[in-house]
This record gives structure tokens, sequence and C-alpha cells, in this order.
């Protein structure tokens, strides 16, 4: 598992996160929108699972650990997110 | 509000006093090409933060301003008084935007309009037929004129994107290419990773990923459907770039650029560096000749401050850092030279740059930085001010509990016997209150600010004022470094602005009268700052036509200020003072700027809120000058609002131990004055409305009598009182005029509902 949720709720994102992962990431915000995701230690971001973070709203614990990523999306997310 | 957007308000402000700043000098000291780079550069940088949190309108107006400032930098067009009349009032807007932006998240709902309206204004002084800036990169770029302009999401994307673009453009861009990738909607299921594909594009300068239709509530959305648009700016050319999206040329539109379509972000960065250069060298010239040994810390911490902002606005905080390290050390170490060497080598780094353009780090060959074990950073930390006045409220609180013990210690010498106790316990108490008083002045330090931030309104002010009024008036401000409470300053800024607004209005004669009078045509207004004692002063000067005290004398008959035998009484000097009194105003007619008969006598009260006094020289012909004469910090006292027949009495609480209701049988006749027995000691009864001449009501010989039990200078009584109905925490005013002689008041304060509250001085009246 690369996505799990840790003992204190909070949704973690670990190493290479491929495709597959969003739809689990998607259930466990389904289930708890207000959960917390920390990308820190993901190492790789599948285009899917970036997808569900935006379209989610949530803002990610940055910086995200997929260099590449936390370069050139993070700024962006932030100013996405809803509800500001 | 996000982290994001605070921080856009708080910028923002700063940009457009900066902008504010800028444009004044540009019209005051004259058109260098410097002074017009500075100005581009504040509006070009508030377009950008503008852009970053997303407020179009804002944008499309700050744009036109700054394709505006653009021709006047390429001298298509030269600065004329409109051209900053205009520009000032773009500000403005942009200004009462940010504040709706701050209180609702949002530009109104004409914000719209308004920004174009404003954009269309400035656009008009732009030569005929000359195309906005950004417009002329768009054509530019397009590859041998077959496109007439760039498509919408290009110069939105560079638009956008530029200040990101700017610190990454390499020296010399070959090609760029802009990019548009729409995964098809299944791209997941075809095994796409279509950010793997944008990873792959060398060169990125700038990256953008956005829904192309807004996301459905997250219960409602498809995991595995591709609703994103991918958008990039590369310094890679078009074949290049081709190549990686070969396998979905559907989903794909590149475009080529010109890399002339950059060349401004380019020039930017150079030019930016130019700056910063020249900010540095000028502190370190300061540096250099600053032999002031008075302040010292002002003067290092000034360049240190300076030279970092400027950094940092330029995108080196590492540079920045360093350089206030350095600052921070030359501090400790008392030396100048520690913050100029930091200088030296921010400079050598910025320099080297300009051939690498990316700065990641500086470590000068033999730089003292590099040898000198790191300090930690003197930063300057951004605290909320509610947080600042809880940590004063809690150490107040402190020194309460602290007198407390002091009085622990009393007792347990006296009631215990344990002088051994009572001796250590005051020795702790000793300790403590060394300690608590330390704590206080360092927690009243942080509130300390410079009064420039107050200062930096004037010259615009004056500028609309005297222009309004067609006079000719330079502004001076003085000891803007001057530092005092922050309420104080911030309380400044009223009585600043009538005191300034007279002045242009009435004091300063106009350009005629002057010169028949044999002045300079161009009057000159001065305001000053400076610290003398405890005292914070400031003065503002005018080289106007005096106030005539005749004319006053008339004024003050015809409004029935005073009787006409006391007022023929006053000397000429006492008579000035009348233009404080409510209701005065000497200008002939009620004028737009001030004049309403309020002007002065709003910042005599707003002046004397704070603890202050104003007094006013002024001599025919010569000029006035209004000296404000303020305390440093808001000296805070706690204390207990007690009411003895139906009169309100403040006392401070350092002085209360204790309030207690005693039974009458409880009371007995000490030698010829009543008291009772409080923890084994006598303690006299004081009657309060004897002690203040005021008749004393009758009480039921049953009912329990309450007292405030006071102990100041070593000795100890009990004030009857009727009842307790607060405790506060005032400002006190000194007692002024007649009544500064009175005895037995430490002073007065306002209540809530405005009535004034006579606060005790105990240690006068304790019989």
């Amino acid at each position: 598992m690369t996505v799990r949720r840790s003992n204190d709720g909070t949704l973690v994102l670990e190493g290479v996160c491929p495709v597959e992962e969003a739809e689990p990431l998607l259930q466990m915000l389904q289930a708890t929108p207000a959960a917390v995701v920390d990308w820190t230690d993901c190492r790789k971001l599948h285009t899917a699972v970036l997808q569900v973070i935006l379209a989610s709203g949530t803002a990610p614990i940055g910086p995200c650990g997929d260099h590449w990523v936390a370069e050139w999306v993070t700024p962006k997310l932030l100013q996405t997110r809803p509800g500001d | 509000m996000s982290a994001l957007q605070e921080q856009f308000v708080s910028e923002a402000r700063e940009l457009i006093r900066q902008a504010a700043d800028d444009l004044i000098a540009l019209e005051r000291a004259g058109a260098s090409p410097e002074r017009i780079d500075r100005v581009f550069r504040s509006f070009h940088t508030l377009k950008g933060s503008a852009g970053v949190v997303e407020l179009p309108a804002m944008s499309i107006m700050l744009h036109a301003a700054e394709d505006l400032l653009a021709s006047v930098k390429q001298a298509a067009v030269g600065v004329s008084a409109d051209i900053i009349d205009s520009s000032l009032a773009c500000l403005d807007q942009v200004s009462r935007w940010v504040d709706d932006f701050e209180a609702s998240g949002a530009l109104p709902a004409r914000a719209g309009e308004e920004g174009r309206a404003m954009a269309d204004r400035l656009r008009s002084f732009l030569p005929a037929g000359q195309e906005p800036q950004t417009k002329l990169h768009t054509q530019n770029s397009a590859p041998g004129g077959s496109e007439a302009a760039l498509p919408e999401w290009v110069s939105h994307l560079l638009e956008d994107e530029r200040d990101a673009m700017a610190s990454r453009m390499p020296t010399h861009p070959l090609a760029a290419s802009a990019i548009c990738y729409e995964p098809i909607a299944g791209c997941f299921y075809n095994g796409d990773d279509p950010l793997q594909l944008m990873r792959q594009v060398p060169n990125l300068l700038a990256f953008r990923v956005e829904p192309r239709e807004p996301f459905p509530p997250v219960p409602d959305l498809d995991p595995y459907a591709c609703n994103l648009r991918l958008l990039a700016i590369s310094a890679a050319d078009r074949d290049e770039i081709a190549g990686i999206f070969r396998l979905v040329p559907d989903q794909v539109r590149i475009t080529n650029l010109s890399p002339n379509a950059l060349p401004t972000t380019l020039a930017l960065a150079n030019n930016n560096r130019t700056l910063i250069e020249a900010v540095i060298e000028a502190q370190c010239e300061l540096l250099r000749v600053s032999n002031r040994k008075d302040d010292f810390a002002g003067c290092v911490g000034a360049a240190a401050r300076t030279a970092a902002n400027a950094l940092r606005h330029g995108d080196y905080p590492q540079l920045a850092d360093k350089v206030q390290r350095g600052g921070g050390m030359a501090l400790a170490q008392h030396d100048t030279g520690v913050l100029l060497a930091a200088l030296q080598q921010a400079l050598v780094a910025l320099r080297n740059a300009r051939s690498t353009v990316i700065v990641d780090d500086i470590n000068g060959p033999g730089g003292t930085a590099a040898n000198t074990p790191e300090r930690p950073a003197d930063r300057v930390l951004r605290v909320s001010e509610t947080r600042i006045d809880a940590l004063v409220n809690l150490v107040g609180e402190l020194v309460v509990a602290k007198n407390a013990l002091a009085h622990s210690a009393k007792r347990v010498d006296q009631a215990l016997g344990g002088q051994e106790i009572a001796g250590s316990i005051q020795r702790d108490y000793d300790a403590i209150d060394r300690l608590v008083i330390e704590l206080h002045s360092t927690i009243l330090q942080l509130r300390m600010m410079p009064v420039a931030q107050v200062f930096r309104s004037f010259p615009r002010l004056v500028r609309d004022v005297s222009q309004q009024l067609d006079k000719n008036v330079a502004l001076m401000t003085r000891g803007g470094t001057t530092e005092a409470d922050k309420t104080i300053v911030d309380r400044l800024f009223e009585p600043l602005v009538h005191l300034v607004r007279n002045a242009v209005d009435h004091g300063i004669e106009s350009s005629e009268q002057r010169r028949l009078a044999g002045k300079p045509e161009t009057a000159t207004i001065s305001i000053e700052a400076f610290r003398l004692g405890d005292r914070f002063l400031v003065e503002v000067t005018d080289d106007g036509r005096g106030i005539d005290p005749a004319v006053v004398r008339r004024k003050a008959s015809e409004k029935h200020l005073l009787p006409t035998d006391e007022l023929n009484a006053l000397t000429d000097e006492n008579v000035i003072d009348l233009v404080f009194d409510a209701g005065f105003s000497t200008a002939a007619e009620v004028s737009d700027i001030s004049g309403r008969g309020i002007g002065m006598d709003v910042v005599r009260t707003a002046v004397e809120q704070i603890g202050g006094r104003v007094s006013l020289e002024t001599k025919a012909g010569v000029g006035t000058a209004v000296r404000l004469d303020l305390p440093l910090t808001i000296a805070m006292s706690r204390i207990m609002v007690v009411e003895t027949s139906g009169q309100l009495f403040g006392i401070s609480m350092d002085a209360v131990s204790e309030t207690v209701r005693v039974a009458p049988d409880r009371i007995s006749q000490i030698k010829n004055n009543d008291g009772f027995v409080l923890h084994d000691r006598i303690v006299p009864i004081v009657s309060l409305a004897e002690l203040m001449k005021l008749p004393e009501q009758v009480k039921e010989a049953t009912a329990a009598r309450l007292f405030v039990v006071i102990e100041a200078a070593g000795r100890m009584a009990a004030f009857e009182i009727d009842a307790i109905r607060d405790r506060l925490d005032v400002v006190l005013k000194p007692m002024q005029g007649l009544l500064a002689g009175a005895r037995g008041y430490a002073g007065t304060t306002l209540l809530g509902n405005g009535q004034v509250l006579l606060v005790l001085d105990v240690k006068e009246i304790l019989p």
C-alpha cells in the first residue's frame, strides 16, 4: 500500500504512487473529507492521484516528496484550493 | 483567508505605499531613468501579486499602468502631472480593492468595470497607434507573421508566469515554445501519465495544471476520468517538444514563441540586479560615512534591513539572510566592518550572478561569512498585535502577583515572627521584581515602531492638498527612525493630518503673496520627530504667514469663546492658544481642506487621549510651529473604580492590598479613630467621603461596611467606600491647567462613557 491512513487519521502517500492509488485515496477522502493528506514521503506522483488531490480541494502537508511536483505544481495547488 | 491571501494583502499595501512614494519622488525630483524604473518595478510586482491571488480586475488595471510606465521608460511618453495623477488614482483604486479583498475575500461586483475604465484612462496617455507592450511581444513572437497574435492561453500564461520565468530564464534562450496538453478523459486507461510527459520537457520555464471543467463534488468524482489541462512554457524548440508528445499529437498544441517574446523578463532580471547592487552600494557608502555614535544600532539595523529587503525582493533569499546575519553580528560586536564585509560579499555574488543568472549560494573566496561560525540570524518576525498585547497583559498580571508576594513576606514576618523565612521571601521577591521589570520593559519594546511609517503618507497628502489649492509646498520629514509605542505612532496619524492640512491651507500663503513678502515661492513644511528624555516629540513647522493674535482675538470675540473682559486680559501668547478651542477656525471661509472649525480642537483631543500635550509657537510673517509632546510608551495603569457619596474615584491597584466587608461590631474606636483588626493588624478607617469633603451618606448602623485596604509608603489604611464599580486598565493623564497644582490626585482618565475619572494619589492622601 502506498496510500494509507495513519493512526491519527492523516492520509499518507508514500513512495511511488501509481495510477491505481487514485481510487483508494478518493475513497478515503470521501469517508473523511476533512482528513489531512501528507505527501512529503511520496517519491513519485501519478497524474490521476494528483487529480484526486486537486479535485478534493485539500491542501496536502508539503512540500511534496516528488521534487518535480513540489517545484511545479504545489504553489498552483494552493491557489486553486476552494473554500478560501 | 489563506496564508497566501493574507500575505498578498500585507505585501500589496507595502507595494502600494512604495509605488506612491516613488511616483511622488518622480514628480518632485524629476524623471531619472532609475526613478522611472523603480516606479515600473513597483507596479510590476504589484501586478504579479494580483495575478497570484487571481484578481483579474486588478491585473487588467495594473497591466495598463505598467504599459504606460513602460512607454515612459522608453521615453515614448513624457512624465506629466496627469500621468502621475492617474497612476496615483490607479493605486488608490488598488488600495480600496485590497481593503475589500481583506474584508470579504473578493473584489466588489463592479470591479471589472472600474478596472477597465481605469485601464482605458491610463492607456489614453499612450501615443496613438502604440499597442500595449505585452501585445507587442505576442506579435513579435508570431512565427513568420503567419499568425496575427498568440492564442489567448499563451498570452495569459506568459503574463501570469512572468515573474516565475524571470528567475528560471537561461541567459540566451535560443528558442521558446508554449505547450497546451489536454489529455483525453480515458487517457489513464491507455496507460498515460500526463505529468510524466511534462517531466520530460527540457528547459521548463513555467507550468500550470488546471481542471478543464470545474471538478464535481468529491462523492461524484470519477478518479479515472482525466479532466486536466496542462500548460507549460519551455525554452526548447518546437520539434524537440513534439518528439516527447509524439504519441498524443491530437491532445497537444505546441506554439512556437520567438525567444524575443521573453525579453522583458530577462531584461528585468538584469535590471533588477543593477538596482539591487545600487541599493547595497548606497548602504555601504552610508555605513562608511556615518559616524553617528548615538544611533549605531539604528544605522546598522537600517542598512542591513534595506539591503536584505532589496535582495529578497530580487529573489535572492540566501544572500538576504547572509546580509541580515552580518547586520546582527555587526550589532553584537559593535563593528560596522562586519556588515560592510557581508554587503561586499553580496555584491560580489550578485556580479557573478550576471553570467549565471541563478544564484544558489555564495561563499566568496576567503569571505568572512564562510569562516565565521554562523550565528542564528537576526530575523524579523511578523507577530500580530493581539499576541503582543496578550503578553503585555500577562506581564501586567505578573506585576500584580509579584506585589502580592511582597505583602506575604511582610505577613510572614509579622504574623509568624519568621524573620528568616520572611527574609528569604523578600530576597526572592527582589529577584522576581527585577526580572518582571526587565520583562515588562522588553515586552513594551516589542511594541516600539519607527514613526517613518506614519510619515510616509504625508508627501502624497501635501502634494494633493497643495495642488488643489494651487500652492507650492515642499515637505521635509526628519527623524523617521525615532521609535515609539505602536499605539502612539498609530494615533499620531490623525492629528498630524489635521496639522499638515491646516499648515497648507491656512499657514502657507499663495505664491503671489509669498513673492510680495520676499519669501521663496516654494513654501516648506517640515515634520520632525525626536526623543527628549522619556518624551517623544513631533513638530510640524511651516514657513507661512504665522497666526496673527489680533485676528484670533477678533474671531474669539465674534464667536463668544470668552467674555470680553477675560479676552482682553489675555496676553497675545495665551490668545493664540484659543485656536485649540472647540469651534474655533481662523480661516475666513470654510474650505474643503480644513477649517471646519474642528481641526485644531481634534488635534488637542487626540493628543491628550494618548497622554500628550500640544503647544504652538507662531510669529506673524515667519511661520508656525506646533509641537506634540507625547509619551514614548503608553503607560497602562490598572485601577479600581470605587464610589463614595455618589462620586467615582480611581485607586491604583498597586496600592490596593484587599477589599473587605466588616460587620459593625468588629469596628472599635482606637485612640480617637475608628479601626478594625485584619490579619492581626490594626487597620485605621478613613472615610473617603470625608477625605474628599463630600457629604457622608447616612448608613444603617447594623449593615456591614465596605473597605478598600490600602498599603502605600509603608502605611496602611482602610478607605470606607459605598461600592466597587470596576477594575480597568487605563492610560493615566497628568493633571493639567488649573488642576495641575491640585494635590491628592495621580491624574485623570476618561471612562468608557466619556466621564472624567479622578484617580487618587493614595500616598499623598493617606493621613
